[in-house]
């Protein structure tokens, strides 16, 4: 235990580090709208340092670690910019997906990329598919697969090289997930979806008009696959909302032990310090409950799933109420883009969306359970 | 049963019949005309918001997001040409007299579809609301006119009000706080006027207004006691604009920093200063307290109204696509819990209103609105032609004696606890109402997910925007401070409220 703990440390400390070097210098000129060219080379540097290769087997190339590792990656990440904690949690989740519905040798392909590009996989990932009405379908042609329709806020879908497409068949409810290329003929991508949060983990629509698609796993099968994905990623995505609790509250600390109100610094107003102290407790709390379900989930404990999905839906909960709370502390200028905090606010709110409708999520949870 | 001196007893207990009655006491004073004008400015309103806030809102705020120093002169013209900037300026000042207290209504209405395009609107009556803070008659009459003249040619005529500082915020709210803060906007005594240097940051609508009401400080060490506001026209030698602030929302009005260099204001423009001050009953200090107060008490109200907008406009776009999306087989709307949602988002919005209204019968009756909703003088300027208005209200307005007997009238015959009432209720109105917009934000984005997030779909721009209601006009901390300062703290001589904790 005390070798995991060791290592999740040091997994941490270089995550730390790479955000700190790579990510926080840009991170206003990089949430700038229109968006792009985005940090191109630090993708490629992530790439390299392997943190979109966390879950993946060793025969893929790779680190084969649990949702710990993966989890302290992206709050490491996600402290100083969330955006690429968003590409990361899109990529391993899309990884995640295809693993779920057995196909490896798809991923082992995907896998061997040599570009961060042709290594990327664009899927809808705020969207649980059976939630929503389809408006892709798919046809058998031969042995191939045939897609035609439109994909809402596809997230990777302008840099990725494939996209998991989710569709069904005419007449079905129940769909399944195909992988596209997304470079060939029959694909119109839209500008990048300009959205609240994460501006640099971009999402497009996407128009396909009888473009191939490669089945994953079995027909009708697709919301079998996102439950199993799904039930992993909450807990990744928690760990993005610790994240971002954890800069804004880091934020907020530094400013109010400079900054000066009514003659002294505002930490020694006693209203501040409760603010800074729900704060902090959000956040010890949530370090508790994730690293407890990210146990359970590498254990494979009794109810993980549960544990997953509750971390998540509690932790993003307390995640939008801090970084409210962060922009106060700043008062003004905590609104405004010279400081990260106004930018958290709005991070917050996108990752707690992510794997679908929050209030949908919460009846699902309890509907798991009765 | 019970005695005349047993029911003054018992009402004179916390909470107090006049704190929360106002509404009731107002009703049967207020003029009948008030209705109607009511009703003609939400429909306004709404015309307004259907055929220019709608179509421009979001193309105007992706625009701002692309060049975040552009100015939306086209907008400032297109709401002049409406004459919503003299629309709550009296007649005899030159506008066209409508009640005040709708404005709030038009705030809610307007700002529920933008919350920027509303601020910049309706952020020059902070302006206003200063200059008649300060009851001088003379120069409310001279920039009021100014601002009419605006409309006759079709060249906006806006005002701005500059009080934040780069190192005080929170602290030039309250004359209790200043004599602590950081204050660095001097206004020094010279021949002939005062010399302001400094600078004002976070000045809403700043490059785009023509005056700016400056509040400076004449000494430093003591502001509480030497506050003095004075009008800044744009062009002023020594006054210019520094940056416009690249902020998360409310993008389409602009957050302007206003620098001062040896910037020349004549005596005679002089809103009030210390001299005003120490020939009132409470002393330069107490009567700057009342200014603020006076122009806190109104504006909260309005910022108030804002969060009621922001609430609504969370409300009806989470209806809106909940009436048109499939989840799990079904509308949104018919799903139980999203029925549940819907109802708790409506009643934040009703809450929000029912303060911000409440804020303003209790201005109507002890604040701002006192003297002109008491029905012979509500009727006297409604009925005015205004032809009267200019030739005769004019020159008696300029006489010093009249800014003497209005200052009489509000300052010093204003009781304590009629400015801690109407204080007490602008902060609550404030804080809850822009609270509530916040929450109502937040719900409309957890109930439409994915689409929430979107730009194009409206919701996530309102929790942009939204989120600074709880920052500006005092953060929602200092008003639950102000609020409990006001209302409760008041009647307890061991309570100590700003003290210094260290």
């Amino acid at each position: 235990m005390d070798s995991t703990k060791k290592e999740l440390g040091l997994l941490a400390k270089a995550a730390s580090e790479f955000a700190k070097k790579q990510l926080a210098p840009d991170r206003e000129a990089n949430d700038q709208y229109p968006f792009g060219p985005f940090f191109g080379s630090v993708l490629q540097k992530a790439f390299e340092v392997d943190f979109f290769h966390v879950l993946l087997p060793e025969s893929m190339n790779g680190m084969n670690q649990g949702m710990s590792a993966l989890s302290v990656v992206l709050e490491s990440i996600c402290q100083e910019d969330s955006s690429l904690g968003g590409i990361i949690f899109t990529t391993t989740a899309a990884q995640e997906l295809i693993l779920a519905a057995g196909s490896y040798s798809q991923l082992e392909t995907i896998s061997k990329a040599e570009t961060i590009s042709d290594f990327l996989i664009a899927l809808p990932v705020f969207n649980n598919p059976s939630e929503v009405k389809h408006m892709v379908q798919y046809k058998k042609s031969g042995d191939d697969y045939v897609l035609s329709g439109n994909l809402d806020y596809v997230v990777l879908g302008g840099l990725a090289g494939h996209a998991l497409i989710p569709a069904n068949s005419p007449g079905s409810t129940k769909y399944a997930y195909f992988l596209v290329d997304l470079h060939q003929n029959g694909i119109t991508k839209s500008e990048p979806v300009l959205s609240l949060g994460l501006h640099a983990c971009p999402a497009v629509d996407i128009a396909m008009n009888n473009v191939k698609g490669v089945l994953i796993g079995e027909e009708h099968k697709g919301s079998e696959c996102f439950q199993r994905m799904s039930d992993r990623m909450h807990a990744a995505s928690a760990s993005m909302s610790l994240g971002i609790m954890k800069g804004s509250f880091r934020e907020a600390l530094d400013y109010a032990r400079k900054r000066e109100q009514g003659g002294q610094t505002i930490i020694n107003w006693s209203e501040v310090k409760m603010l800074l102290s729900n704060m902090a407790i959000k956040i010890a709390n949530a370090e508790m409950i994730l690293e407890s379900a990210c146990k359970s989930i590498d254990l494979k404990e009794s109810r993980w799933e549960a544990r997953s999905r509750a971390a998540a839906l509690h932790i993003q909960d307390m995640a939008s109420e801090l970084t409210t709370d962060g922009i106060q502390v700043l008062g003004g200028v905590g609104y405004m883009k010279d400081f990260g905090q106004e930018k958290r606010f709005r991070d917050a709110k996108q990752v707690q969306s992510l794997l679908g409708i929050t209030p949908v999520k919460k009846i699902s949870f309890i509907e798991n359970m009765i | 049963m019970i005695t005349r001196k047993e029911i003054h007893s018992y009402l004179s207990r916390e909470p107090q019949f006049d704190d929360i009655t106002c509404s009731l006491k107002a009703i049967s004073r207020q003029p009948k005309g008030i209705m109607n004008e009511t009703k003609k400015v939400i429909a306004m309103a709404r015309k307004f918001s259907d055929e220019v806030l709608r179509p421009y809102a979001l193309e105007m705020d992706r625009t701002m997001q692309m060049t975040p120093d552009y100015l939306p002169w086209d907008l400032v013209k297109k709401a002049n040409e409406w004459g919503f900037f003299t629309l709550w300026i009296p007649k005899i000042f030159g506008g066209h007299g409508y009640s005040i207290p709708t404005l709030s209504y038009f705030m809610e209405e307007t700002g529920s579809v933008c919350l920027g395009l509303s601020n910049l609107i309706c952020v020059h009556y902070l302006a206003v609301s200063t200059i008649f803070g300060s009851w001088n008659l003379k120069m409310i009459n001279t920039i009021c006119r100014y601002v009419a003249e605006g409309e006759r040619t079709g060249i906006p005529c806006l005002l701005s009000t500059a009080i934040t500082e780069p190192g005080a915020g929170t602290d030039v709210e309250d004359v209790e706080l200043v004599d602590h803060a950081n204050v660095a906007c001097h206004a020094k005594k010279v021949d002939g006027g005062y010399l302001i240097n400094g600078s004002k940051v976070f000045i809403s609508s700043g490059h785009v207004s023509t005056w700016h009401m400056v509040i400076c400080y004449t000494d430093l060490e003591n502001p509480s006691s030497n506050m003095i506001i004075l009008p800044v026209k744009t062009g002023t030698k020594g006054f210019s604009f520094g940056r416009v602030e690249h902020k998360m929302g409310v993008k389409i009005c602009p957050a302007s920093e206003l620098v001062f260099d040896n910037c020349f204001v004549p005596d005679d423009w002089v809103l009030c200063g210390p001299e005003d001050g120490a020939r009132t009953k409470r002393g330069a200090k107490g009567t700057n307290a009342q200014v603020l107060d006076y122009v806190l008490s109104s504006s909260r109200a309005g910022v108030g109204a804002w969060g009621a907008g922001a609430a609504r406009g969370a409300f009806e776009t989470a209806l809106d696509f909940a009436m048109k999306t499939e989840v799990n087989g079904k509308l949104l709307v018919n799903h139980e819990w999203a029925q549940s949602m819907l109802a708790e988002m409506y009643k934040n919005v009703s809450i929000a209103r029912l303060a911000y209204v409440e804020s303003n019968y209790a201005n109507g009756l002890y604040g701002m609105f006192k003297s002109i909703q008491v029905k012979p003088v509500y009727y006297y300027l409604k009925f005015l032609p205004k032809s009267l208005a200019d030739k005769i209200a004019g020159p008696i307005l300029n006489l010093y004696q009249s800014t003497w007997l209005f200052r009489k009238i509000h300052l010093d015959w204003q009781k304590d606890e009629e400015f801690h009432r109407t204080a007490g209720w602008g902060s609550l109105a404030k804080f809850s109402g822009t609270d509530l917009g916040m929450k109502n934000c937040h719900m409309a984005l957890d109930m439409m997910g994915q689409a929430g997030l979107r730009h194009d779909h409206r919701a996530e721009k309102m929790f942009r925007d939204s989120k600074l209601l709880q920052i500006y006009e005092g953060t929602n901390q200092l008003n639950r401070l102000n609020m409990f300062k006001c209302m409760v703290a008041r009647n307890y001589p061991q309570v100590k409220v700003f003290e210094k904790e260290q």
